[in-house]
Formats: structure tokens, C-alpha cells, sequence
């Protein structure tokens, strides 16, 4: 019998016996190899997806040379993005010029925009649709699925609003209220992506357009930002009547008699443009929307409070950009410098709620705040995208997806009440009768947003059609244009007109 | 019946007299003979995978490599049987599946990344790696069998200490640079990285150094006021060594040679003294010596930053790592399988030094996470068996020399491993049994080796304790 060794080992006297501190030794290997287990997650699983789809990855990067891309198509399915030719001389074409601010570009040679940045990976390819997709396709000898994807614009009202837009600088958008679903995504001055993506004439074509100082390459529709006038007061209402701090019927005794002397906060007077509406009452909520009353909706902003207004304008998307499928800006109320909740004073605040002061939007958060109150007060999340079809025949359907209930039914009614009063009312009509839809309730705001350095100042309209049961919702903005009656109102309800007339799908 | 039992058993009999008389007292290794199985079992289904990958149709290809790896594999179980020492029966399966999976790895990549080329005989990376792991399975066994006394490494250790900073001192005065860095000294053909060496060496000096010396350096203090500093006159010629050992790796700038030395010190030391003053002392060394590192040399800046944020320059400097990232990506949970990572063009493959101190992305790509978490797990077993081993030695030396040489395969591995994934920043160090590379496969070999022989419960006990070398230094300096 050989004895064992651990039973007689010759401990040094007076040492600490070197078993235990082996114990601890032992416990922090074993923690340094959990970390590293966990470090492979994390590659391995975690950012598996998004390292595949890396534009630096070299798999990107050969699937793009010898992969055919997919294709892009409007909501109808006509291809507004395709590749032609194979091998050396494929390249991308874009046959509608309309769809830049949409579909942007893709090139060897300047990267890409728009949904063929946002869609990259799947229009290559690498990105599968299915769950598990990641774990089986890279067993096939040809990794590459590249899938076609399904617009939610639709081509014909796009070229009508690029066409609109046409000489001057502005943007429209068009959204489906109750799928959230984009259908026209204007910006303008725009760019030709079949000529960016031209290995040709690409290069000199970009670095003439990059010089430009009305900047075509600038998506205005998200990330333009605009004094919005008028049209904010449709937030203003909204943060009102969601926090109680006015009714339907509030009214403001003074103001009739203000309209003539001017609305007086902290030394700044505030006054309602001149109007041939003789005021001989109060008004209240709808007649003042009516008649887009600065004097009401200031007196109606430091009722709500600085507070309440960042906050319910925040539920509405300001304050940070719009998760969308293209980058936006972030509309603010203010720029937040200001010791009131962000506000510099009173007066800061009074303005704001009528869209001066230190309001900014883009397009695509006006079109929005029509688009929840054309849904009964439910804001969707904004989609440019409806689906996804791969080669291989996987599909990946983009269900409309609720953000939030920023009001509720009751509000969202009074005040599409108010906006339908504001076009077709007896005094609205004056302002905003132009968008008016031939045989529907047409509901919506017009402005007319100061901008400091000129004289003209941005024409803007907010809307949305049929009243009863919405199916278009629209921001429309002409910059410098004059105001929202003589520019920005008629072009959005011709536009309306167009959409309301096609043919169902 | 029992007529019948008799005559099947005459030969076996017959045999074992045969031995006997000769002086071969065989002993069955069953264990170890199942896990060799499986490691061999496994092989061939990763050479099937990956041959019939490379054809497109299901075939071995040509087997030559796997059937005389196993073959060694086969060849060092039975002299481990026949010498008949009751050694652990783990650790050379699992250094055998390592060094399968290094040479499945090395029979995929382009064969150009190494070559030696002898009159009328031209290797690649494959048949390369191969003749150095069959080299380090040979060292291995014959340490595993031959070495039953330890006094030669614990009497000698400052010889042992001079040998390996000599060593060092020779390539820093005739290695070429290579990236910057002296690492290697060519005789011929030949060259090796002696930092390699130097670990074991360094390992053998500590244990025998912190065996005679570690009850001084648990209980006593030096004071100066009420401050109680571990005692430095007995630290001296053990942090002296180490310093000399560091400065060469850093000017040599061998940084992961560096960062693995120190750590084995520390942990070794905290073996020894169970005192966490010490450690807490040595991450405050560490920390200061990595600042005043980062700030005295641009390629520890550059490394850093790097690591930091590869993207920065992802053409450039953080261009390996980004496409290790990428490997691991792409790899996913189950791997692309044998073959088929790596998109490379031509001959160039995806991440530059893939051979060595990138073989864990590589294999992580193609075998996934399972096949990787499989490779960490492994070494896990290495510092199982080896802290097992340390527990159950005979004495103070024995314990901690198979700490310290458990620590340097594993710490090494784990350096490595936290570079590939970016945990920690990168330092060119190899992966123990997988990286390409004669120096590094020999090295560890030797730690396997001995970590074996210091396994049996059989060997010869330790010498007594002599007092005169333990107390008599203790007492001149404690007064």
C-alpha cells in the first residue's frame, strides 16, 4: 500500500497551510474563465447580428460586389430601385427621380442613403428574416439572401408632392393615420440617384450638388427644422385639454377687448394679426382654432404651464428625434436654456404656445401630430417600410405598431372638431378653405411662422382627410413662401384630393 | 469452465511473467484510454467535416496527418502504460485534444504562413506544426516518465535563474526585430521565442524560492511607523529576479510575456503567504507600472487605443481585431463548420496572424460558440488537474511548483483568449497546445511534463526540510 500523500504531507510549521489559499486560487481562475465565457456571448450572440451586417465586415463587403441587390418597390409594386446589367457593369438604377428623399442612393463609390442605407444588410442580403435565419443560412453554400423591399409611399402621390414642391425649398409628408404607414415623403430641392450612382458622371454630379448651398442631399422632411407657427397650436390644444387645464369652452374674458390694445406678458405685447372678423364675445376652443387666435393660445399656454407643455408635447415626439426608419432631428419647445422647465420666462412660454418663441419641428413630427389626432388621439409608429420579401422566398411583414394613446378619443375629437372648423368653417375658410377636399370633411391648420431675417414667412398646413374616418394625414411646409393660405394650404389639398381620388391598392 | 478461463488467460499470463522478468511492471491506464478514444473519435469527425467541406462530397481526404497524430497519441499512452507510473490520467487527453484542434486549424489555413524548407523537403504549416507537436508529445512523455526526483530543479534554482535570463540577454543582443519586438533567436533553420522558456524557469525559482522562504514572508513585517509592509530584505532576491525578467520582456516588448509573469507571481505568492496585502500591493505595482508603460512607450499607447476603440482607424491599426470581431460574429452560437470561415482572398487570409495569436477567433468562427466555450473549458480542466495535483503534493515545493505551472499554461490561455475578444487589450502571446509555433508547443510540454510527474503518488518523497537554510536566513534578517 502506497499511503496517500495528502494524509502525511510535511506542512511547513507555522506557514499557512497552502490548501486553502489554493481554494481562492482555484475560485479566481474559475471567475476569469466565466468572463471570458461571457465575452464569447456577447460576440457570439449578442452583437452576432449587427458584426454580419457591419459595413466593414469583408462578408458585407464581398456580398455587395457579387450579390445582385434587391429591389425597391412603392406600395403599388412598381420597382423604383433595381440593379441592371451583371457581373462588372451592374449597376443600380433608380427610375423615379421623385423617390430620392425616400429611397437615396447606393454607390461604390459614396456609400448610400435613405431606405437603401436603412435596408442595407437586407437588401444584400446578410440580414435573414426568419428567427434562427443567422443559424441555418450559413450552412447553404450561398450565404446571400437578398431581399426586395415594399414601400409603404405611393409612387404617384410622392411625384405629385416632388412635383408641388417643384423651384421651391420645402417638404411634404403624407401618412396613413391609422397604420402609421408613410405614403409621401417630399423634400425639396431633391438630387437625381441615377446620377449619383452613375460610376461616370457620379463623382463630378455629387461634389457639384455638395456645394450647394440650398443643400439637396438634406432629407427636410425629417430632418429639416422649422418654426412652426400656427400649425404648433394643434399641440398646444393637445397638451390642454390632456391635462385639463382648458375645456372646450374655456374662454378668456379679456380678450376681445386684448384684440384691439394687444395681450400684455411681463412687458411683451402679443397681438392677433389683423382679422375681418369682428370680435364682440369670448372666444373659445374651437372658434379661436378657427380663427387661429395668438392672443387665446397664449393665454391658453400659461394655463397649461411650462411643465405640462414639455411634457405633453414630449408625448406627441418632440424632445428627441423620431425612431423612424431614416434619421430625424428632434423638435423641441424650447431649447431648454431657460430656468422655467427649460423656458427663459412667461413670455418665452406665451409665444411658444402659438409656435414662435424658441419652437422648432420637422415635418415629420407635424405630420404626426395630425396623423394622432386623425387616429382618435393614438399616435402608430411611422413606417416607411411594409414588408420584406427575400429570394428565397421569406417574408417579413412590418405589422403597424401602436406608440402610445397620447389623448383620448373625447379630445382627439374636440379637436379635430376645431381643425375641421379651421378649414371649413364660416372664418376658417378664409385661412385654410383652400385645402378644402371636394365632397369630404376636410380637417386641418394652416400657419404662417415668422422667421426672424424675413420678410416672408414659412408657409405651413397641417390636415388630415376624410374627417369622419381619416385615411390621409399631411404636413406640408414652402419655406419663405409667404402665407400658409396662398402656398403650403392648397398644395396639401390638392395633394389630399390626388390620394383620395386613386383607385383603392 | 474454469479449464477454459485458464487457457484464454495463459498468454496474457504468460506476458505479464515476460515483463516482469524483464523488469516492466505495466499498469492500466483506463481512464485515460477512454478519453484518448473520444479525443480521437472527435478528430475524425472534425477531419471528415472538413475534408468533405474542402470536396463537396463526403470523404477523409487524405488522412495522413490525423492518422500519425493519433498514432503518436496511441504511441505515448502505451509507454505510459508500460512504465507503469500511477501519473493523472486526464491532462494528456485534454493537451491532445488541443493539439487536435491547433492542427485541424492548421490543415485549413493557406499552408504558405509557414514553411521550412530542408534539401528535398519542403513543409507547410500543417506538416510543420505537426513534426513540432509530435516533438512536444516526445518531451512530455519522457518528463512524464523519466522524472521521479526533484532536487535537481529545487537545488539549483539560481542557476536555473541565471540560465534563463542569459537566455533572454541572447536574443535581445543578436534576435531580429520582427513588429517591433525581439521575440525570436535563429540558429539555421530553426528559431525559437525564449520568453517561452523562460516562464517554466521563472516558475521553478519561485517555488523553490517561496517554499524555503514563505513562512518568513507570512508573518513578518517590516514597520516604518504604523505602516506594515510585507518583509522586504527576504523579497529581494524573488522580486529582483522578476524585475530583471520584466525589464528584458518590455524592452523586448513582449508585453503579453510580461503581463503573464507578473500575474503567475502574484498568484504564486499569494499561494505561498496567503496574505492579500501582497496582491493588493502588486495591482497597485501594476497599475502604476501599466501607466507609467502607457506613457513611456508608443506601442503600449497604441495597443491601448486600439483596444479602446478599434474603429478609430479600422483600416489600420485596429484592423485585426475588427476582423476577430467579425470571425466571432459570424461564427454565431453553432459555427460555420471546418472550412468554411474565413472568406480570404487568395492566400491572404481574413485576420492577420491567425496562426498564432489569432487561432482562438478562428476556431470560434467555425466551431461557434459551443466549440469555443468547449476550448475555454478545456483549459478550466488543465487548472482543475493541476490545482488537484498541487493539493495532493508531498511538499511546499511540489505544491507550488505545480500551482505555478498549472497558472502559466492557463493565465497564458486566458491572456490570449481576453485579447481575441477585446476583454483585455491585445499582447501577442500564443494559445497554449493550438498557436502555430515549435517554441510555444515545447514550453508547455514541458509543463505538462512535469505537472505529470509531480502527479505521481508513487515518486520518491521530498528531502527533509533543512533547517539550516530555512531558519538560519530567517534569523539573521528578523532581529
Amino acid at each position: 500500500m502506497i499511503p496517500e500523500r495528502d494524509h502525511d504531507r510535511r506542512d511547513t510549521p507555522g506557514a499557512p497551510s497552502i490548501g486553502s489559499a489554493l481554494l481562492r486560487v482555484g475560485l479566481s481562475l474559475a471567475l476569469i474563465f466565466g468572463g471570458l465565457s461571457i465575452g464569447l456571448g456577447y460576440w457570439q450572440v449578442v452583437e452576432a447580428q449587427s458584426l454580419t451586417a457591419d459595413p466593414g465586415n469583408p462578408l458585407v463587403q464581398a456580398a455587395v460586389r457579387a450579390a445582385p441587390r434587391g429591389r425597391i418597390l412603392d406600395r403599388t409594386g412598381v420597382r423604383v430601385a433595381l440593379d441592371e446589367g451583371s457581373g462588372a457593369d451592374r449597376r443600380r438604377r433608380y427610375p423615379y427621380q421623385a423617390m430620392a428623399p425616400v429611397v437615396g442612393y447606393k454607390s461604390l463609390i459614396f456609400g448610400a442613403a435613405g431606405v437603401e442605407r436603412a435596408y442595407d444588410a437586407e437588401l444584400t442580403g446578410l440580414a435573414p428574416l426568419g428567427p434562427g435565419g443567422d443559424v441555418l443560412r450559413k450552412f447553404l453554400s450561398d450565404p446571400y439572401d437578398p431581399s426586395d423591399v415594399h414601400l409603404t409611399v405611393d409612387l404617384r402621390l410622392q411625384q405629385a408632392a416632388m412635383a408641388a414642391l417643384a423651384g421651391n425649398r420645402g417638404a411634404v409628408v403624407a401618412i396613413e393615420p391609422a397604420t402609421g404607414r408613410v405614403l409621401a415623403m417630399a423634400s425639396a430641392p431633391s438630387f437625381d440617384p441615377d446620377v449619383v450612382a452613375d460610376p461616370t458622371a457620379g463623382p463630378d454630379y455629387v461634389a457639384g450638388l455638395r456645394d450647394d448651398r440650398d443643400a439637396p442631399f438634406l432629407d427636410r422632411a425629417g430632418q429639416g427644422l422649422y418654426v412652426p407657427g400656427s400649425v404648433f397650436k394643434i399641440v398646444t390644444a393637445t397638451a390642454g385639454l390632456g391635462s385639463g387645464a382648458i375645456r372646450p369652452e374655456t374662454s378668456y374674458p379679456a380678450q376681445p377687448e386684448e384684440y384691439r390694445t394687444g395681450f400684455r406678458v411681463e412687458g411683451f405685447t402679443i397681438n392677433d394679426s389683423e382679422r375681418f372678423v369682428q370680435l364682440d364675445h369670448p372666444l373659445d376652443l374651437i372658434e379661436a382654432t378657427e380663427v387661429s387666435s395668438n392672443i387665446y393660445y397664449a393665454h391658453a399656454g400659461l394655463d397649461i404651464g411650462a411643465e405640462a407643455m414639455l411634457d405633453w408635447s414630449r408625448r406627441l415626439g418632440f424632445g428627441a428625434p423620431i425612431e423612424f426608419d431614416l434619421a430625424t432631428s428632434a423638435s423641441q419647445v424650447t431649447d431648454g436654456s431657460g430656468p422655467l422647465s427649460g423656458f427663459t420666462d412667461r413670455v418665452e412660454l406665451a409665444n411658444a404656445a402659438y409656435g414662435q418663441g424658441e419652437t422648432l419641428a420637422t415635418p415629420l413630427q407635424m405630420a404626426l401630430v395630425a396623423a394622432c389626432v386623425a387616429n382618435d388621439g393614438q399616435m402608430m409608429q411611422p413606417r416607411l417600410v411594409r414588408q420584406l420579401v427575400s429570394e428565397s422566398g421569406d417574408t417579413l411583414e412590418l405589422q403597424p405598431a401602436v406608440l402610445r394613446q397620447v389623448i383620448d378619443p373625447a379630445g382627439a375629437d374636440i379637436i379635430n372638431r376645431a381643425m375641421v372648423a379651421a378649414v371649413e368653417g364660416e372664418f376658417g375658410q378664409f385661412f385654410a378653405g383652400g385645402a378644402r377636399v371636394p365632397g369630404v370633411t376636410t380637417a386641418g391648420k394652416s400657419g404662417s411662422a415668422q422667421v426672424g431675417d424675413s420678410a416672408r414667412p414659412h408657409s405651413w398646413f397641417i390636415g388630415f382627410a376624410p374627417a369622419e374616418q381619416p385615411r390621409i394625414a399631411i404636413a406640408a411646409i414652402v419655406e419663405r413662401a409667404g402665407f400658409g393660405s396662398e402656398v403650403a394650404v392648397p398644395l396639401a389639398g390638392d395633394l389630399m384630393e390626388l390620394y383620395l381620388g386613386l383607385p383603392e391598392g | 469452465m474454469s479449464t477454459a478461463r485458464l487457457t484464454a488467460m495463459g498468454p496474457m499470463v504468460a506476458l505479464r511473467d515476460l515483463l516482469h522478468r524483464a523488469g516492466i511492471r505495466p499498469r492500466l491506464r483506463n481512464r485515460e484510454a477512454g478519453l484518448l478514444l473520444l479525443v480521437a473519435f472527435s478528430l475524425l469527425i472534425g477531419w471528415l467535416s472538413l475534408a468533405s467541406y474542402q470536396a463537396g462530397r463526403l470523404t477523409v481526404g487524405d488522412p495522413s496527418i490525423l492518422v500519425i497524430y493519433v498514432a503518436l497519441l496511441t504511441g505515448v499512452h502505451v509507454a505510459f502504460v508500460m512504465t507503469g507510473r500511477r501519473t493523472d490520467q486526464v491532462l494528456l487527453p485534454v493537451t491532445a485534444m488541443l493539439g487536435g484542434l491547433s492542427l485541424l486549424l492548421m490543415a485549413r489555413l493557406p499552408q504558405g504562413l509557414a514553411a521550412l524548407s530542408l534539401p528535398g523537403l519542403d513543409l507547410g504549416l500543417a506538416p510543420l506544426q505537426l513534426l513540432w507537436i509530435s516533438g512536444a508529445f516526445i518531451l512530455l512523455a519522457l518528463l512524464a516518465i523519466v522524472v521521479r526526483n526533484d532536487n535537481w530543479l529545487r537545488e539549483y534554482k539560481y542557476t536555473w535563474a541565471a540560465t534563463g535570463i542569459g537566455l533572454l540577454l541572447l536574443v535581445f543582443i543578436f534576435g531580429p526585430e520582427v513588429n517591433g519586438s525581439r521575440l525570436s533567436i535563429a540558429i539555421g533553420p530553426v528559431s525559437g521565442q525564449p520568453s517561452e522558456l523562460l516562464k517554466v524557469i521563472l516558475v521553478v525559482f519561485l517555488a523553490a524560492y517561496l517554499a524555503e522562504n514563505r513562512t518568513l514572508l507570512a508573518r513578518i513585517s517590516t514597520r516604518i511607523g504604523p505602516i506594515s509592509l510585507p518583509p522586504l530584505p527576504y523579497m529581494l532576491p524573488m522580486v529582483a529576479m522578476l524585475a530583471i525578467a520584466l525589464a528584458i520582456v518590455i524592452v523586448q516588448r513582449d508585453l503579453g510575456a510580461a503581463l503573464l509573469f507578473f500575474s503567475v507571481f502574484l498568484t504564486m505568492l499569494y499561494a505561498a503567504t496567503r496574505r492579500r496585502a501582497y496582491v493588493a500591493l502588486g495591482l497597485l505595482l501594476f497599475i502604476g507600472g501599466a501607466l507609467v508603460l502607457y506613457q513611456l512607450f508608443p506601442h503600449v499607447r497604441t495597443r491601448v487605443d486600439i483596444w479602446l476603440d478599434p474603429y478609430a482607424d479600422p483600416l489600420g491599426a485596429g484592423y485585426q481585431i475588427l476582423r476577430a470581431l467579425y470571425a466571432f460574429g459570424r461564427g454565431g452560437v453553432l459555427g460555420t463548420g471546418l472550412g468554411a470561415g474565413l472568406p480570404q482572398v487568395g492566400d491572404v487570409p481574413a485576420i492577420p496572424a491567425i496562426h498564432t495569436d489569432f487561432v482562438f477567433a478562428g476556431l470560434a468562427e467555425e466551431l461557434g460558440m459551443l466549440g469555443a466555450l468547449a476550448i475555454v473549458f478545456l483549459y478550466g480542466v488543465i487548472a482543475e488537474r493541476g490545482l488537484r495535483i498541487a493539493v495532493q503534493a508531498a511538499d511546499d515545493f511540489r505544491a507550488l511548483l505545480a500551482v505555478g505551472l498549472t497558472l502559466v499554461v492557463v493565465i497564458q490561455a486566458a491572456i490570449i483568449i481576453g485579447g481575441n475578444l477585446k476583454l483585455v487589450p491585445l499582447t501577442g502571446i500564443t494559445l497554449p497546445f493550438i498557436s502555430y509555433g515549435g517554441s510555444s508547443l515545447f514550453a508547455n510540454a514541458i509543463v505538462i511534463g512535469l505537472l505529470l510527474a509531480l502527479s505521481d503518488r508513487g515518486v520518491e518523497p521530498p528531502p527533509p526540510p533543512s533547517s539550516g537554510s530555512r531558519f538560519g536566513f530567517g534569523r539573521a534578517g528578523a532581529g
